[in-house]
Protein backbone atom coordinates (compact mmCIF):
# COMPACT_ATOMS: atom_id res chain seq x y z
CA UNK A 1 0.00 0.00 0.00
CA UNK A 2 1.38 3.62 -1.08
CA UNK A 3 2.51 5.46 1.89
CA UNK A 4 3.43 9.01 2.53
CA UNK A 5 3.95 11.79 5.73
CA UNK A 6 0.58 13.76 6.52
CA UNK A 7 1.52 16.79 9.32
CA UNK A 8 -1.17 15.75 11.82
CA UNK A 9 -1.48 18.82 14.07
CA UNK A 10 -3.39 17.63 17.50
CA UNK A 11 -4.48 19.68 20.60
CA UNK A 12 -2.63 18.50 23.71
CA UNK A 13 -3.96 19.29 27.01
CA UNK A 14 -2.74 18.41 30.30
CA UNK A 15 -4.30 19.85 32.95
CA UNK A 16 -1.49 19.47 35.56
CA UNK A 17 0.96 21.60 33.38
CA UNK A 18 -0.96 23.50 30.91
CA UNK A 19 -3.20 26.87 31.33
CA UNK A 20 -4.95 26.41 28.12
CA UNK A 21 -4.76 23.33 25.33
CA UNK A 22 -2.35 23.99 22.35
CA UNK A 23 -1.36 22.77 19.21
CA UNK A 24 0.98 19.94 18.34
CA UNK A 25 2.43 18.66 15.20
CA UNK A 26 3.74 15.23 14.10
CA UNK A 27 4.43 13.87 11.17
CA UNK A 28 3.14 10.55 10.22
CA UNK A 29 3.34 8.04 7.67
CA UNK A 30 -0.05 7.57 6.19
CA UNK A 31 -1.34 4.69 4.07
CA UNK A 32 -3.92 5.70 1.13
CA UNK A 33 -6.86 3.70 2.94
CA UNK A 34 -6.49 5.21 6.64
CA UNK A 35 -8.75 6.72 8.58
CA UNK A 36 -8.07 10.14 10.72
CA UNK A 37 -8.06 7.93 13.77
CA UNK A 38 -5.28 5.40 12.98
CA UNK A 39 -3.15 8.59 12.25
CA UNK A 40 -3.84 8.93 15.81
CA UNK A 41 -3.48 5.67 16.84
CA UNK A 42 0.10 5.42 14.78
CA UNK A 43 1.20 8.63 17.05
CA UNK A 44 -0.13 7.31 20.21
CA UNK A 45 1.72 4.08 19.41
CA UNK A 46 4.75 5.16 17.68
CA UNK A 47 5.18 8.45 18.42
CA UNK A 48 3.77 10.03 21.29
CA UNK A 49 2.29 7.19 24.09
CA UNK A 50 1.13 10.27 26.17
CA UNK A 51 -1.36 11.38 23.71
CA UNK A 52 -5.00 10.61 25.16
CA UNK A 53 -8.12 10.44 22.87
CA UNK A 54 -11.06 7.86 22.82
CA UNK A 55 -12.10 5.18 20.59
CA UNK A 56 -13.36 1.84 20.62
CA UNK A 57 -15.56 -0.06 17.98
CA UNK A 58 -13.65 1.77 15.00
CA UNK A 59 -16.83 0.70 12.54
CA UNK A 60 -18.83 4.02 13.27
CA UNK A 61 -20.76 2.29 16.37
CA UNK A 62 -20.03 3.02 19.97
CA UNK A 63 -19.83 6.84 18.63
CA UNK A 64 -16.15 7.71 21.39
CA UNK A 65 -14.19 8.77 18.51
CA UNK A 66 -16.17 12.38 17.84
CA UNK A 67 -13.31 15.09 17.14
CA UNK A 68 -13.35 18.17 15.20
CA UNK A 69 -10.95 17.37 12.12
CA UNK A 70 -10.16 20.51 9.97
CA UNK A 71 -13.09 22.57 12.22
CA UNK A 72 -15.69 20.26 11.67
CA UNK A 73 -17.13 17.29 13.76
CA UNK A 74 -16.67 14.12 12.51
CA UNK A 75 -16.36 10.56 13.76
CA UNK A 76 -12.40 9.83 13.01
CA UNK A 77 -12.74 6.31 12.78
CA UNK A 78 -14.94 7.05 9.59
CA UNK A 79 -13.52 9.54 8.42
CA UNK A 80 -10.90 9.26 5.89
CA UNK A 81 -7.54 10.71 5.92
CA UNK A 82 -7.76 11.15 1.54
CA UNK A 83 -10.31 13.89 2.40
CA UNK A 84 -7.44 16.19 3.58
CA UNK A 85 -4.60 17.99 2.53
CA UNK A 86 -0.88 17.62 3.86
CA UNK A 87 -1.78 19.13 6.99
CA UNK A 88 -4.84 17.85 9.02
CA UNK A 89 -6.04 19.71 12.49
CA UNK A 90 -7.38 17.07 15.23
CA UNK A 91 -9.04 18.95 18.30
CA UNK A 92 -11.64 17.97 20.90
CA UNK A 93 -15.37 18.45 20.31
CA UNK A 94 -16.28 22.45 20.46
CA UNK A 95 -18.80 23.00 23.03
CA UNK A 96 -17.23 20.51 25.73
CA UNK A 97 -14.99 20.95 28.18
CA UNK A 98 -11.59 19.98 27.60
CA UNK A 99 -10.38 16.48 29.94
CA UNK A 100 -7.20 16.02 28.80
CA UNK A 101 -5.68 16.30 24.81
CA UNK A 102 -8.85 14.76 22.98
CA UNK A 103 -11.07 13.58 25.59
CA UNK A 104 -14.21 16.08 26.15
CA UNK A 105 -16.37 15.50 29.77
CA UNK A 106 -19.49 13.90 28.66
CA UNK A 107 -21.06 14.49 32.44
CA UNK A 108 -22.94 17.53 31.72
CA UNK A 109 -25.02 15.42 28.45
CA UNK A 110 -25.53 12.32 30.60
CA UNK A 111 -27.41 14.92 32.95
CA UNK A 112 -29.35 16.34 30.22
CA UNK A 113 -30.34 12.59 28.83
CA UNK A 114 -31.13 11.33 32.18
CA UNK A 115 -33.64 14.50 32.46
CA UNK A 116 -35.31 13.57 30.17
CA UNK A 117 -36.36 9.84 31.08
CA UNK A 118 -34.98 8.36 28.08
CA UNK A 119 -36.44 4.95 28.68
CA UNK A 120 -39.52 3.12 28.24
CA UNK A 121 -42.45 4.46 30.70
CA UNK A 122 -45.57 2.45 31.15
CA UNK A 123 -48.59 3.77 33.52
CA UNK A 124 -48.60 0.43 35.13
CA UNK A 125 -46.39 -2.61 35.15
CA UNK A 126 -47.62 -5.58 33.02
CA UNK A 127 -47.18 -8.76 34.48
CA UNK A 128 -45.57 -11.25 32.82
CA UNK A 129 -48.68 -13.24 31.97
CA UNK A 130 -49.78 -10.61 29.79
CA UNK A 131 -47.21 -11.19 27.46
CA UNK A 132 -44.92 -9.30 25.12
CA UNK A 133 -45.63 -5.85 24.33
CA UNK A 134 -46.27 -5.59 20.56
CA UNK A 135 -45.37 -3.23 17.82
CA UNK A 136 -46.11 -3.57 14.14
CA UNK A 137 -43.45 -2.33 11.74
CA UNK A 138 -45.55 0.78 10.62
CA UNK A 139 -45.70 1.44 14.49
CA UNK A 140 -41.48 0.96 14.65
CA UNK A 141 -41.26 3.12 11.43
CA UNK A 142 -42.76 6.20 13.33
CA UNK A 143 -39.41 6.23 15.04
CA UNK A 144 -37.29 4.17 14.08
CA UNK A 145 -34.62 7.06 12.49
CA UNK A 146 -34.23 8.93 15.93
CA UNK A 147 -33.18 5.99 17.40
CA UNK A 148 -30.04 5.26 15.48
CA UNK A 149 -28.45 7.81 17.82
CA UNK A 150 -24.74 6.70 18.82
CA UNK A 151 -24.43 9.73 21.40
CA UNK A 152 -21.27 10.66 19.35
CA UNK A 153 -21.70 14.23 20.43
CA UNK A 154 -21.13 15.61 16.90
CA UNK A 155 -24.52 17.10 16.82
CA UNK A 156 -23.51 19.29 20.22
CA UNK A 157 -20.02 20.22 18.62
CA UNK A 158 -21.63 22.09 15.50
CA UNK A 159 -24.87 23.39 17.41
CA UNK A 160 -24.71 27.27 17.94
CA UNK A 161 -27.37 27.33 20.36
CA UNK A 162 -25.44 25.10 22.65
CA UNK A 163 -22.45 27.32 22.10
CA UNK A 164 -24.73 30.22 23.66
CA UNK A 165 -26.95 28.70 25.98
CA UNK A 166 -25.36 26.02 28.09
CA UNK A 167 -28.60 24.88 29.80
CA UNK A 168 -29.80 23.83 26.45
CA UNK A 169 -30.61 20.24 26.80
CA UNK A 170 -29.26 19.78 23.00
CA UNK A 171 -29.72 18.17 20.17
CA UNK A 172 -29.15 14.29 20.88
CA UNK A 173 -31.31 14.12 24.35
CA UNK A 174 -33.92 15.74 23.18
CA UNK A 175 -34.26 13.62 19.53
CA UNK A 176 -34.14 10.85 22.25
CA UNK A 177 -36.45 11.90 24.10
CA UNK A 178 -38.47 12.59 21.20
CA UNK A 179 -38.34 8.85 19.70
CA UNK A 180 -39.48 7.41 23.27
CA UNK A 181 -42.96 9.68 22.87
CA UNK A 182 -43.11 8.34 19.69
CA UNK A 183 -42.93 4.97 20.88
CA UNK A 184 -46.23 3.11 20.31
CA UNK A 185 -45.05 0.96 23.83
CA UNK A 186 -44.20 4.31 26.02
CA UNK A 187 -46.74 6.47 28.00
CA UNK A 188 -44.26 8.51 29.48
CA UNK A 189 -44.82 11.64 27.20
CA UNK A 190 -46.62 14.11 29.43
CA UNK A 191 -43.98 13.18 32.26
CA UNK A 192 -40.93 14.48 30.02
CA UNK A 193 -43.58 17.15 28.31
CA UNK A 194 -42.57 19.84 31.64
CA UNK A 195 -38.39 19.85 31.11
CA UNK A 196 -39.17 19.13 27.07
CA UNK A 197 -41.33 22.15 26.64
CA UNK A 198 -39.34 24.41 29.65
CA UNK A 199 -36.23 26.12 29.80
CA UNK A 200 -33.50 25.04 27.61
CA UNK A 201 -36.19 22.75 26.00
CA UNK A 202 -36.99 22.28 22.57
CA UNK A 203 -37.94 25.90 22.38
CA UNK A 204 -34.77 26.96 22.96
CA UNK A 205 -33.68 25.31 19.34
CA UNK A 206 -33.37 28.22 16.53
CA UNK A 207 -33.79 25.29 13.92
CA UNK A 208 -30.23 25.71 12.99
CA UNK A 209 -30.33 22.38 11.52
CA UNK A 210 -26.28 22.08 11.69
CA UNK A 211 -26.84 19.14 13.92
CA UNK A 212 -28.79 17.48 10.79
CA UNK A 213 -25.81 18.26 8.50
CA UNK A 214 -22.99 16.80 10.59
CA UNK A 215 -24.98 13.77 12.24
CA UNK A 216 -22.83 10.40 10.74
CA UNK A 217 -26.24 8.28 11.57
CA UNK A 218 -28.67 10.24 10.15
CA UNK A 219 -30.60 10.68 12.98
CA UNK A 220 -31.58 14.33 12.18
CA UNK A 221 -32.36 15.60 15.20
CA UNK A 222 -33.48 19.30 13.70
CA UNK A 223 -36.29 17.24 12.72
CA UNK A 224 -36.72 15.60 15.82
CA UNK A 225 -36.69 18.81 17.81
CA UNK A 226 -39.30 20.99 15.51
CA UNK A 227 -41.67 18.13 15.53
CA UNK A 228 -41.68 17.70 19.23
CA UNK A 229 -42.09 21.50 19.30
CA UNK A 230 -45.59 20.75 17.25
CA UNK A 231 -46.18 17.99 19.37
CA UNK A 232 -45.72 19.53 22.43
CA UNK A 233 -47.73 22.87 21.52
CA UNK A 234 -50.72 20.54 20.28
CA UNK A 235 -50.69 19.04 23.54
CA UNK A 236 -50.58 21.47 25.43
CA UNK A 237 -53.53 23.24 23.44
CA UNK A 238 -55.50 19.83 23.82
CA UNK A 239 -55.15 19.78 27.61
CA UNK A 240 -56.33 24.05 27.72
CA UNK A 241 -59.54 22.74 25.91
CA UNK A 242 -59.72 20.07 28.08
CA UNK A 243 -59.27 21.74 31.04
CA UNK A 244 -61.73 24.81 29.58
CA UNK A 245 -64.37 21.95 29.25
CA UNK A 246 -64.16 20.69 32.55
CA UNK A 247 -63.95 23.99 34.38
CA UNK A 248 -67.44 25.47 32.30
CA UNK B 1 -10.55 21.02 32.42
CA UNK B 2 -10.48 23.47 30.08
CA UNK B 3 -13.48 25.35 29.39
CA UNK B 4 -15.53 24.43 25.83
CA UNK B 5 -14.64 26.60 23.48
CA UNK B 6 -17.27 27.71 20.69
CA UNK B 7 -17.73 25.84 17.32
CA UNK B 8 -14.82 26.66 14.86
CA UNK B 9 -15.30 29.34 12.77
CA UNK B 10 -18.55 30.63 14.43
CA UNK B 11 -19.48 32.54 14.01
CA UNK B 12 -18.44 34.07 10.78
CA UNK B 13 -17.22 30.53 9.17
CA UNK B 14 -19.78 28.74 6.00
CA UNK B 15 -21.10 26.53 7.98
CA UNK B 16 -23.52 29.18 9.93
CA UNK B 17 -23.63 31.95 7.48
CA UNK B 18 -27.29 31.07 6.30
CA UNK B 19 -28.29 30.99 9.60
CA UNK B 20 -26.65 34.12 10.92
CA UNK B 21 -28.46 35.92 7.92
CA UNK B 22 -31.83 34.00 8.57
CA UNK B 23 -31.61 35.41 11.98
CA UNK B 24 -30.23 38.96 10.75
CA UNK B 25 -32.88 39.03 8.36
CA UNK B 26 -35.45 40.68 11.74
CA UNK B 27 -33.50 43.68 11.25
CA UNK B 28 -35.47 43.92 8.22
CA UNK B 29 -38.63 43.26 9.91
CA UNK B 30 -38.37 46.30 12.38
CA UNK B 31 -38.59 48.76 9.58
CA UNK B 32 -41.18 47.16 7.06
CA UNK B 33 -43.13 45.85 10.04
CA UNK B 34 -43.28 50.07 11.06
CA UNK B 35 -43.83 50.87 7.28
CA UNK B 36 -46.93 48.46 7.68
CA UNK B 37 -48.02 50.29 10.17
CA UNK B 38 -47.44 53.99 8.87
CA UNK B 39 -49.18 52.27 5.74
CA UNK B 40 -52.06 51.09 7.47
CA UNK B 41 -52.27 54.51 9.87
CA UNK B 42 -51.84 56.53 6.43
CA UNK B 43 -54.98 54.93 5.17
CA UNK B 44 -57.33 55.49 8.35
CA UNK B 45 -56.21 59.19 8.29
CA UNK B 46 -57.96 59.68 4.01
CA UNK B 47 -56.72 60.45 0.85
CA UNK B 48 -54.36 63.17 1.39
CA UNK B 49 -52.58 60.86 4.21
CA UNK B 50 -52.34 58.04 2.15
CA UNK B 51 -50.98 59.88 -1.13
CA UNK B 52 -48.35 61.35 0.89
CA UNK B 53 -47.38 57.90 1.74
CA UNK B 54 -47.69 56.78 -1.48
CA UNK B 55 -45.13 59.35 -3.00
CA UNK B 56 -42.69 58.67 0.27
CA UNK B 57 -42.43 55.07 -1.44
CA UNK B 58 -40.92 56.41 -4.65
CA UNK B 59 -37.94 57.51 -2.56
CA UNK B 60 -34.87 55.77 -4.31
CA UNK B 61 -33.72 54.66 -0.65
CA UNK B 62 -37.02 53.30 0.13
CA UNK B 63 -37.12 51.11 -3.38
CA UNK B 64 -33.69 49.86 -2.94
CA UNK B 65 -34.58 49.06 0.86
CA UNK B 66 -37.82 47.13 -0.82
CA UNK B 67 -35.43 45.17 -3.56
CA UNK B 68 -33.25 43.99 -0.40
CA UNK B 69 -36.58 43.12 1.73
CA UNK B 70 -37.41 41.91 -1.46
CA UNK B 71 -34.30 39.12 -1.76
CA UNK B 72 -34.18 38.52 1.99
CA UNK B 73 -37.65 36.91 2.15
CA UNK B 74 -37.51 35.17 -0.86
CA UNK B 75 -34.43 33.56 0.26
CA UNK B 76 -35.92 33.13 3.54
CA UNK B 77 -39.14 31.45 1.88
CA UNK B 78 -37.18 29.12 -0.17
CA UNK B 79 -34.61 28.09 2.95
CA UNK B 80 -38.35 27.58 4.92
CA UNK B 81 -39.18 25.25 1.93
CA UNK B 82 -36.39 22.99 1.87
CA UNK B 83 -36.34 22.46 5.75
CA UNK B 84 -40.41 22.69 6.52
CA UNK B 85 -41.20 18.42 5.29
CA UNK B 86 -38.99 16.70 8.37
CA UNK B 87 -40.32 18.95 10.48
CA UNK B 88 -44.22 17.66 9.97
CA UNK B 89 -44.83 14.42 12.20
CA UNK B 90 -44.25 11.09 10.03
CA UNK B 91 -47.81 10.13 11.01
CA UNK B 92 -50.81 12.95 9.67
CA UNK B 93 -53.91 11.00 12.01
CA UNK B 94 -54.12 7.79 10.08
CA UNK B 95 -52.17 8.58 7.28
CA UNK B 96 -48.30 8.21 6.77
CA UNK B 97 -46.20 11.98 5.79
CA UNK B 98 -46.18 12.80 2.31
CA UNK B 99 -43.46 12.17 0.24
CA UNK B 100 -41.14 15.78 1.32
CA UNK B 101 -41.21 16.28 -3.05
CA UNK B 102 -44.93 16.49 -2.35
CA UNK B 103 -44.83 19.15 0.05
CA UNK B 104 -42.02 20.69 -1.06
CA UNK B 105 -43.34 21.35 -4.71
CA UNK B 106 -46.68 22.42 -2.70
CA UNK B 107 -45.01 25.27 -1.23
CA UNK B 108 -43.19 25.83 -4.49
CA UNK B 109 -46.73 26.24 -6.41
CA UNK B 110 -48.40 28.18 -4.22
CA UNK B 111 -45.85 30.64 -3.85
CA UNK B 112 -45.61 31.01 -7.54
CA UNK B 113 -48.82 31.32 -7.78
CA UNK B 114 -49.25 34.68 -5.02
CA UNK B 115 -46.01 35.94 -6.13
CA UNK B 116 -48.17 35.88 -10.38
CA UNK B 117 -51.29 36.95 -8.54
CA UNK B 118 -49.10 40.15 -6.94
CA UNK B 119 -47.29 40.46 -9.89
CA UNK B 120 -50.85 41.25 -11.93
CA UNK B 121 -52.20 42.95 -9.11
CA UNK B 122 -49.33 45.48 -9.09
CA UNK B 123 -49.36 45.79 -13.22
CA UNK B 124 -52.82 46.56 -12.55
CA UNK B 125 -54.13 43.47 -14.54
CA UNK B 126 -56.24 42.20 -11.93
CA UNK B 127 -58.23 43.73 -9.03
CA UNK B 128 -58.57 47.74 -8.98
CA UNK B 129 -55.30 48.93 -8.89
CA UNK B 130 -53.82 50.69 -11.58
S1 LIG C 1 -27.97 12.68 16.95
FE1 LIG C 1 -26.38 12.05 15.47
S2 LIG C 1 -24.69 13.49 15.81
FE2 LIG C 1 -26.05 13.64 17.62
S3 LIG C 1 -25.18 12.21 19.10
FE3 LIG C 1 -26.74 11.08 17.96
S4 LIG C 1 -25.64 10.10 16.27
FE4 LIG C 1 -24.28 11.67 17.09
S1 LIG D 1 -14.53 4.16 17.29
FE1 LIG D 1 -16.62 3.66 17.64
S2 LIG D 1 -17.66 5.18 16.51
FE2 LIG D 1 -15.60 5.55 16.03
Amino acid sequence: MAEHTKIIAVTRFDPERDDAPRSQEYEVPVQEDWKVLEALNYIKDHLDPTLSHRWSCRMAVCGSCGMNVNGEPKLTCREPLSNYGERVEVAPLANFPVVRDLVVELEGFLEKLGALKPWIMLAKQRAPEEGATRQSPAELADFKQFSMCINCMLCYAACPVVANEPDFLGPAALATAHRYNLDSRDEGAAQRAEIMRGEGGVFSCSYANECAEVCPKNVDPAGAIQQAKLANVLSWARSFVVRRRAAS
Amino acid sequence: MAPPRPPDRFPAGPRYRSYLLFGMGSALMLPLGFELLCALWALASGDAAWREFQAGLRHPLRIAGHAVAGVWLTWVALRFFRLFPKTQPFRLGPFRRPPDWLLVGGLYGVFAAASLALGLWLAGRIGGLG
